[in-house]
Protein backbone atom coordinates (compact mmCIF):
# COMPACT_ATOMS: atom_id res chain seq x y z
CA UNK A 1 0.00 0.00 0.00
CA UNK A 2 2.91 2.58 0.97
CA UNK A 3 5.39 1.64 -1.68
CA UNK A 4 7.88 1.23 0.83
CA UNK A 5 11.22 -0.55 -0.80
CA UNK A 6 13.94 -2.31 1.17
CA UNK A 7 15.52 0.66 0.34
CA UNK A 8 13.61 2.39 2.97
CA UNK A 9 13.08 -0.22 5.61
CA UNK A 10 14.66 1.32 8.94
CA UNK A 11 18.33 0.25 9.81
CA UNK A 12 18.56 -0.81 13.49
CA UNK A 13 21.41 0.38 15.97
CA UNK A 14 22.09 -0.07 19.34
CA UNK A 15 20.51 1.29 21.80
CA UNK A 16 23.23 3.52 23.31
CA UNK A 17 25.90 4.79 21.73
CA UNK A 18 27.54 4.22 18.13
CA UNK A 19 24.92 7.20 16.96
CA UNK A 20 27.11 9.80 15.14
CA UNK A 21 25.25 12.53 13.51
CA UNK A 22 25.51 11.66 9.99
CA UNK A 23 23.56 8.01 11.60
CA UNK A 24 21.74 10.19 13.48
CA UNK A 25 20.44 12.27 10.19
CA UNK A 26 19.70 8.89 8.29
CA UNK A 27 17.87 7.70 11.40
CA UNK A 28 15.38 10.35 11.17
CA UNK A 29 14.84 10.64 7.80
CA UNK A 30 14.67 7.10 7.04
CA UNK A 31 11.93 7.36 10.08
CA UNK A 32 9.92 10.40 9.02
CA UNK A 33 9.47 9.01 5.48
CA UNK A 34 7.73 5.54 6.70
CA UNK A 35 6.09 7.28 9.06
CA UNK A 36 4.45 9.80 6.30
CA UNK A 37 3.81 6.59 4.08
CA UNK A 38 2.34 4.35 6.64
CA UNK A 39 -0.33 7.30 8.17
CA UNK A 40 -1.11 8.09 4.43
CA UNK A 41 -3.99 6.09 3.05
CA UNK A 42 -3.24 6.88 -0.50
CA UNK A 43 -1.46 5.63 -2.82
CA UNK A 44 -0.12 5.87 -6.71
CA UNK A 45 -2.33 2.12 -6.86
CA UNK A 46 -5.66 3.59 -5.06
CA UNK A 47 -5.71 6.81 -7.58
CA UNK A 48 -5.39 4.10 -10.19
CA UNK A 49 -8.68 2.35 -9.48
CA UNK A 50 -10.28 5.30 -8.78
CA UNK A 51 -9.14 6.66 -12.62
CA UNK A 52 -10.81 3.31 -13.96
CA UNK A 53 -13.41 3.79 -11.76
CA UNK A 54 -14.41 7.03 -13.02
CA UNK A 55 -14.06 6.31 -16.64
CA UNK A 56 -16.33 2.43 -15.87
CA UNK A 57 -18.46 4.18 -13.95
CA UNK A 58 -19.54 7.31 -15.84
CA UNK A 59 -19.26 5.20 -18.97
CA UNK A 60 -21.53 2.55 -18.07
CA UNK A 61 -24.05 5.60 -17.58
CA UNK A 62 -23.25 7.54 -20.88
CA UNK A 63 -23.61 3.96 -22.67
CA UNK A 64 -26.72 3.61 -21.78
CA UNK A 65 -27.73 7.26 -22.59
CA UNK A 66 -26.02 8.19 -25.75
CA UNK A 67 -28.97 6.68 -28.10
CA UNK A 68 -31.39 8.41 -26.53
CA UNK A 69 -33.62 10.87 -28.41
CA UNK A 70 -34.74 13.05 -26.61
CA UNK A 71 -32.79 12.36 -23.75
CA UNK A 72 -34.58 11.31 -20.79
CA UNK A 73 -32.18 9.58 -17.76
CA UNK A 74 -30.29 7.04 -17.87
CA UNK A 75 -31.18 3.21 -17.81
CA UNK A 76 -31.39 0.90 -14.47
CA UNK A 77 -28.28 -0.90 -16.12
CA UNK A 78 -26.56 2.27 -16.37
CA UNK A 79 -27.04 3.06 -13.15
CA UNK A 80 -26.21 -0.01 -11.67
CA UNK A 81 -22.92 -0.02 -13.19
CA UNK A 82 -22.06 3.75 -11.99
CA UNK A 83 -23.37 2.83 -8.05
CA UNK A 84 -21.44 -0.47 -7.73
CA UNK A 85 -18.27 1.19 -8.62
CA UNK A 86 -18.81 4.22 -6.69
CA UNK A 87 -19.19 1.30 -3.98
CA UNK A 88 -16.17 0.03 -5.06
CA UNK A 89 -14.48 2.96 -5.16
CA UNK A 90 -15.65 4.06 -0.84
CA UNK A 91 -15.34 0.84 0.57
CA UNK A 92 -11.29 0.83 -1.04
CA UNK A 93 -10.79 3.97 0.04
CA UNK A 94 -12.76 3.44 3.43
CA UNK A 95 -10.37 0.23 4.21
CA UNK A 96 -7.14 2.03 3.10
CA UNK A 97 -8.23 4.92 5.68
CA UNK A 98 -8.98 2.68 8.55
CA UNK A 99 -5.88 1.04 8.34
CA UNK A 100 -3.64 3.92 7.97
CA UNK A 101 -5.61 5.54 10.56
CA UNK A 102 -5.35 2.29 13.48
CA UNK A 103 -4.40 3.64 16.54
CA UNK A 104 -4.90 7.00 15.70
CA UNK A 105 -7.69 9.26 17.58
CA UNK A 106 -7.77 13.05 18.69
CA UNK A 107 -8.41 16.19 16.77
CA UNK A 108 -7.93 15.32 13.28
CA UNK A 109 -9.91 12.20 13.75
CA UNK A 110 -13.09 14.12 15.18
CA UNK A 111 -12.62 16.62 12.42
CA UNK A 112 -12.86 13.93 9.27
CA UNK A 113 -16.19 12.70 11.13
CA UNK A 114 -17.77 16.25 11.04
CA UNK A 115 -16.44 17.20 7.32
CA UNK A 116 -18.41 13.45 6.36
CA UNK A 117 -21.62 14.30 8.15
CA UNK A 118 -21.27 18.15 5.78
CA UNK A 119 -20.78 16.05 3.16
CA UNK A 120 -23.45 13.41 3.20
CA UNK A 121 -25.75 16.74 3.67
CA UNK A 122 -24.29 18.34 0.77
CA UNK A 123 -24.65 15.41 -1.53
CA UNK A 124 -28.32 15.26 -0.09
CA UNK A 125 -29.40 18.51 -1.07
CA UNK A 126 -28.16 17.95 -4.53
CA UNK A 127 -30.79 15.04 -4.78
CA UNK A 128 -33.53 17.15 -2.95
CA UNK A 129 -32.98 20.34 -5.36
CA UNK A 130 -32.75 17.56 -8.53
CA UNK A 131 -36.14 16.85 -7.35
CA UNK A 132 -37.08 19.91 -6.96
CA UNK A 133 -36.36 20.64 -10.51
CA UNK A 134 -37.77 18.21 -11.92
CA UNK A 135 -41.04 19.48 -10.06
CA UNK A 136 -40.86 22.55 -11.53
CA UNK A 137 -41.16 21.14 -14.76
CA UNK A 138 -37.43 21.66 -16.03
CA UNK A 139 -36.63 18.96 -19.02
CA UNK A 140 -35.14 15.91 -18.18
CA UNK A 141 -32.16 16.66 -20.13
CA UNK A 142 -31.12 19.20 -17.99
CA UNK A 143 -32.39 17.59 -14.60
CA UNK A 144 -30.85 14.11 -14.92
CA UNK A 145 -28.56 14.67 -17.21
CA UNK A 146 -26.54 18.10 -17.12
CA UNK A 147 -27.65 19.09 -13.24
CA UNK A 148 -27.07 15.89 -11.33
CA UNK A 149 -23.30 15.39 -12.45
CA UNK A 150 -22.14 18.82 -12.67
CA UNK A 151 -23.89 19.61 -9.26
CA UNK A 152 -22.15 16.60 -7.61
CA UNK A 153 -19.04 17.00 -9.34
CA UNK A 154 -18.93 20.71 -8.02
CA UNK A 155 -20.29 19.82 -4.20
CA UNK A 156 -17.20 17.25 -4.30
CA UNK A 157 -14.29 19.58 -6.05
CA UNK A 158 -14.96 22.20 -3.69
CA UNK A 159 -15.34 20.01 -0.63
CA UNK A 160 -12.01 18.57 -1.26
CA UNK A 161 -10.64 22.11 -2.04
CA UNK A 162 -11.89 24.09 0.88
CA UNK A 163 -10.67 20.83 3.22
CA UNK A 164 -6.95 20.76 1.59
CA UNK A 165 -7.10 24.89 1.71
CA UNK A 166 -7.18 24.23 5.43
CA UNK A 167 -5.07 21.89 5.45
CA UNK A 168 -3.03 24.04 3.33
CA UNK A 169 -1.83 20.47 1.08
CA UNK A 170 -1.48 22.19 -2.34
CA UNK A 171 -1.88 19.02 -4.26
CA UNK A 172 -5.13 17.85 -2.98
CA UNK A 173 -6.16 21.65 -3.87
CA UNK A 174 -4.72 21.55 -7.28
CA UNK A 175 -6.56 18.01 -7.92
CA UNK A 176 -9.41 19.69 -6.30
CA UNK A 177 -9.90 22.68 -8.51
CA UNK A 178 -8.90 20.25 -11.68
CA UNK A 179 -11.98 18.27 -10.36
CA UNK A 180 -14.10 21.92 -10.47
CA UNK A 181 -12.62 22.93 -13.82
CA UNK A 182 -13.66 19.76 -14.94
CA UNK A 183 -16.78 19.56 -13.67
CA UNK A 184 -17.76 23.28 -15.05
CA UNK A 185 -16.22 22.65 -18.62
CA UNK A 186 -18.42 19.25 -19.12
CA UNK A 187 -21.91 21.30 -18.40
CA UNK A 188 -21.63 22.55 -21.75
CA UNK A 189 -21.11 18.89 -23.26
CA UNK A 190 -24.94 18.12 -23.17
CA UNK A 191 -26.94 16.09 -21.41
CA UNK A 192 -25.63 12.91 -22.70
CA UNK A 193 -21.92 13.91 -23.43
CA UNK A 194 -21.37 15.55 -19.97
CA UNK A 195 -21.58 11.41 -18.72
CA UNK A 196 -18.72 10.90 -20.88
CA UNK A 197 -16.80 13.98 -20.45
CA UNK A 198 -16.97 14.25 -16.77
CA UNK A 199 -15.89 10.44 -16.91
CA UNK A 200 -12.68 11.15 -19.05
CA UNK A 201 -11.72 14.13 -17.33
CA UNK A 202 -12.25 12.60 -13.93
CA UNK A 203 -9.88 9.92 -15.15
CA UNK A 204 -7.08 12.21 -16.62
CA UNK A 205 -6.99 13.98 -13.55
CA UNK A 206 -6.73 11.15 -11.11
CA UNK A 207 -4.04 9.22 -13.51
CA UNK A 208 -2.25 12.59 -13.59
CA UNK A 209 -2.31 11.77 -9.21
CA UNK A 210 -1.34 8.87 -9.54
CA UNK A 211 1.88 9.08 -11.69
CA UNK A 212 2.42 12.36 -9.38
CA UNK A 213 2.31 10.17 -6.24
CA UNK A 214 4.60 7.49 -7.86
CA UNK A 215 7.18 10.22 -8.62
CA UNK A 216 6.90 11.82 -5.06
CA UNK A 217 7.61 8.32 -3.75
CA UNK A 218 10.75 7.98 -5.95
CA UNK A 219 11.94 11.19 -5.68
CA UNK A 220 13.14 11.81 -1.67
CA UNK A 221 16.68 9.27 -1.37
CA UNK A 222 18.91 11.68 0.51
CA UNK A 223 19.03 11.61 4.17
CA UNK A 224 20.24 14.34 5.37
CA UNK B 1 30.64 21.51 17.42
CA UNK B 2 30.44 17.82 18.52
CA UNK B 3 27.00 15.00 18.91
CA UNK B 4 27.40 16.51 22.62
CA UNK B 5 25.37 18.94 21.40
CA UNK B 6 23.11 17.09 20.67
CA UNK B 7 20.13 16.89 23.21
CA UNK B 8 20.89 13.04 24.73
CA UNK B 9 17.47 12.66 25.73
CA UNK B 10 16.64 12.48 22.33
CA UNK B 11 20.18 11.43 20.67
CA UNK B 12 19.47 7.55 20.85
CA UNK B 13 17.96 5.54 18.59
CA UNK B 14 14.88 3.78 19.89
CA UNK B 15 13.64 7.73 21.42
CA UNK B 16 14.42 9.40 18.40
CA UNK B 17 12.31 7.08 16.04
CA UNK B 18 9.90 7.66 18.58
CA UNK B 19 9.93 11.69 18.65
CA UNK B 20 9.75 11.25 14.80
CA UNK B 21 7.21 9.38 14.60
CA UNK B 22 5.18 10.83 17.10
CA UNK B 23 6.24 14.32 15.23
CA UNK B 24 4.26 13.22 12.08
CA UNK B 25 0.94 13.19 14.01
CA UNK B 26 -1.04 16.65 13.72
CA UNK B 27 -1.47 18.64 16.88
CA UNK B 28 -4.20 17.23 18.61
CA UNK B 29 -4.11 13.31 17.91
CA UNK B 30 -2.90 10.94 19.65
CA UNK B 31 -1.24 7.64 18.95
CA UNK B 32 -1.94 4.13 20.65
CA UNK B 33 1.01 2.15 22.10
CA UNK B 34 0.16 -0.58 20.17
CA UNK B 35 0.48 0.96 16.43
CA UNK B 36 3.84 3.08 18.19
CA UNK B 37 5.46 -0.61 18.65
CA UNK B 38 4.12 -2.11 15.20
CA UNK B 39 5.73 1.17 13.59
CA UNK B 40 8.88 0.98 15.37
CA UNK B 41 9.06 -2.63 16.44
CA UNK B 42 10.26 -2.46 19.75
CA UNK B 43 9.14 -5.00 22.07
CA UNK B 44 6.96 -3.57 24.49
CA UNK B 45 9.21 -3.55 27.78
CA UNK B 46 11.93 -1.32 26.14
CA UNK B 47 9.13 1.14 24.87
CA UNK B 48 7.63 1.81 27.68
CA UNK B 49 11.18 2.22 29.22
CA UNK B 50 11.83 5.00 26.38
CA UNK B 51 8.54 6.73 27.19
CA UNK B 52 9.03 6.94 30.65
CA UNK B 53 11.79 8.73 30.19
CA UNK B 54 10.48 10.63 27.60
CA UNK B 55 7.53 11.60 29.93
CA UNK B 56 9.78 12.42 33.01
CA UNK B 57 11.20 15.11 30.84
CA UNK B 58 7.70 16.67 29.37
CA UNK B 59 8.50 15.44 25.77
CA UNK B 60 4.98 13.63 25.43
CA UNK B 61 2.56 12.84 27.51
CA UNK B 62 0.34 9.16 27.49
CA UNK B 63 -3.24 8.84 29.18
CA UNK B 64 -4.76 4.95 29.69
CA UNK B 65 -8.23 4.67 28.97
CA UNK B 66 -10.63 2.03 30.14
CA UNK B 67 -9.47 -0.77 32.55
CA UNK B 68 -8.67 -4.37 32.04
CA UNK B 69 -8.26 -6.58 29.00
CA UNK B 70 -9.95 -3.17 27.44
CA UNK B 71 -7.69 -0.89 28.81
CA UNK B 72 -5.34 1.38 25.92
CA UNK B 73 -2.92 3.42 26.37
CA UNK B 74 -1.75 6.53 23.85
CA UNK B 75 0.71 8.91 23.38
CA UNK B 76 1.41 11.93 21.82
CA UNK B 77 4.42 14.64 21.53
CA UNK B 78 3.72 17.93 23.94
CA UNK B 79 5.17 21.15 22.19
CA UNK B 80 8.09 21.14 23.93
CA UNK B 81 8.58 17.69 22.90
CA UNK B 82 7.93 19.30 19.19
CA UNK B 83 10.47 22.47 20.31
CA UNK B 84 12.69 19.88 21.47
CA UNK B 85 13.17 17.52 18.68
CA UNK B 86 12.77 21.00 15.80
CA UNK B 87 16.60 22.19 17.82
CA UNK B 88 18.18 18.50 17.69
CA UNK B 89 17.24 18.74 14.09
CA UNK B 90 18.49 22.16 13.48
CA UNK B 91 21.56 21.06 15.71
CA UNK B 92 22.10 17.96 13.50
CA UNK B 93 21.69 20.15 10.32
CA UNK B 94 24.64 22.30 11.69
CA UNK B 95 26.92 19.66 12.46
CA UNK B 96 26.62 17.96 9.16
CA UNK B 97 27.01 21.26 7.81
CA UNK B 98 30.00 21.60 10.00
CA UNK B 99 31.41 18.11 8.35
Amino acid sequence: MNGTSDVDRIETYDDEGGLDARKAARLLAQTQRQTQRELAFRSPWLSLLAAAAALVAFGSVWLSVRGQHPYKYPTVVGLLGLYAVVAIRIGSMLYAHRRARAGISGRSVRQTRWEGAALAVALVAVYVIMGALANAGASDGVVYGVYVVTATMLVLGTFGAARSAVREDKRDLGISIAVLLVAAGSAFAGPRGVWLSNGIGLCVVLLGDSATQAWLLRAPRSDA
Amino acid sequence: MTVDALDPLIHVPARLQIMATLAALPDGDVLSFTRLQKMIGLTPGNLITHLRKLEDVDYLTSEKTGSGPASRTSVALTNRGRAALDEYTQTLRALLNGL
